[in-house]
């Protein structure tokens, strides 16, 4: 019966759905300081030299940094909670979970290689 | 099995999504749903345009002054809209699991319609006539 307790599965599900409700709150409250910087000031400076100076910065380069970690994660993690909704053979529920951690990693590397530039 | 199209499938699957009965929470979980797809393909397309910066100061510029245009102006419009509701049902669905939300759900998602309009007003004055 141990084994059927989660459709077969050993994970239950329970941290990813804790890790994705604490990384949402965190995006809440750092999204509310990027909006007001971002879009409700327009005289905050969209120019490069503008941008670099924040960018050399270790307190935006943090807020940066854990913007492009728990976003694509939240965003990957969600999309795949959008497909653990359909009953997928084993082996596209591997694949799909596959291509969505090299998609997170391929854009979070981009992302990382744009912030750590500067 | 064999026989069935993939716009028969299609079309089945749109058959049993329209033949439930939504209630507020289902209208909340779709449009939270779709919502989150399109940020997650958003936060992609802002990690791509930002790889500008590495190509020096003119052309990181001329890409600026594109997204200052209308039609960009308006998507960044849409954009806020998408967000905004996003994170208001998502503070919905954190006190509905880690709070006593579950008891007042539907009086928080009428707050987070009210809101979120409201908000979305305030952005569009703050993006097309601040």
């Amino acid at each position: 019966m141990r084994t059927y307790k989660f459709y077969g599965s050993r994970n239950t599900g329970a941290k990813y759905w804790y890790m994705q409700r604490i990384s949402g709150i965190i995006l809440v409250i750092v999204l509310i300081g990027h909006y007001v910087l971002m879009h409700a000031t327009p005289d905050a400076g969209h120019t490069y030299r503008a941008v670099l100076e924040r960018m050399h910065s270790p307190f935006w380069k943090g807020i940066d940094l854990t913007f492009v970690t728990l976003g694509l994660w939240h965003g990957l993690n969600g999309t795949w909670n959008v497909f653990r909704d359909y009953t997928l053979k084993p082996w596209l529920s591997n694949l799909i979970q596959i291509l969505l951690i090299l998609l997170g990693l391929t854009f979070w590397f981009i992302g990382l290689n744009t912030i750590l530039k500067f | 099995m064999s026989n069935l199209t993939a716009t028969s499938f299609f079309s089945r699957w749109l058959e049993v999504l329209f033949n439930y009965r939504k209630h507020t929470g289902s209208w909340a979980w779709i449009l939270h749903r779709i919502t989150g797809l399109g940020l997650t393909l958003y936060i992609m397309i802002h990690i791509i345009a930002l790889t500008g910066l590495l190509k020096g100061e003119t052309a990181f510029n001329e890409e600026m002054a594109l997204f200052k245009s209308p039609i960009f102006l308006f998507g960044e419009w849409l954009l806020g809209a998408l967000v905004m509701f996003h994170s208001l049902n998502g503070v919905r669905i954190a006190l509905v699991d880690f709070g006593n939300g579950a008891r007042f759900h539907k009086e928080i998602l009428t707050f987070v319609y009210i809101l979120g309009v409201l908000m979305v007003t305030g952005m569009a004055y703050l993006i097309f006539l601040h």
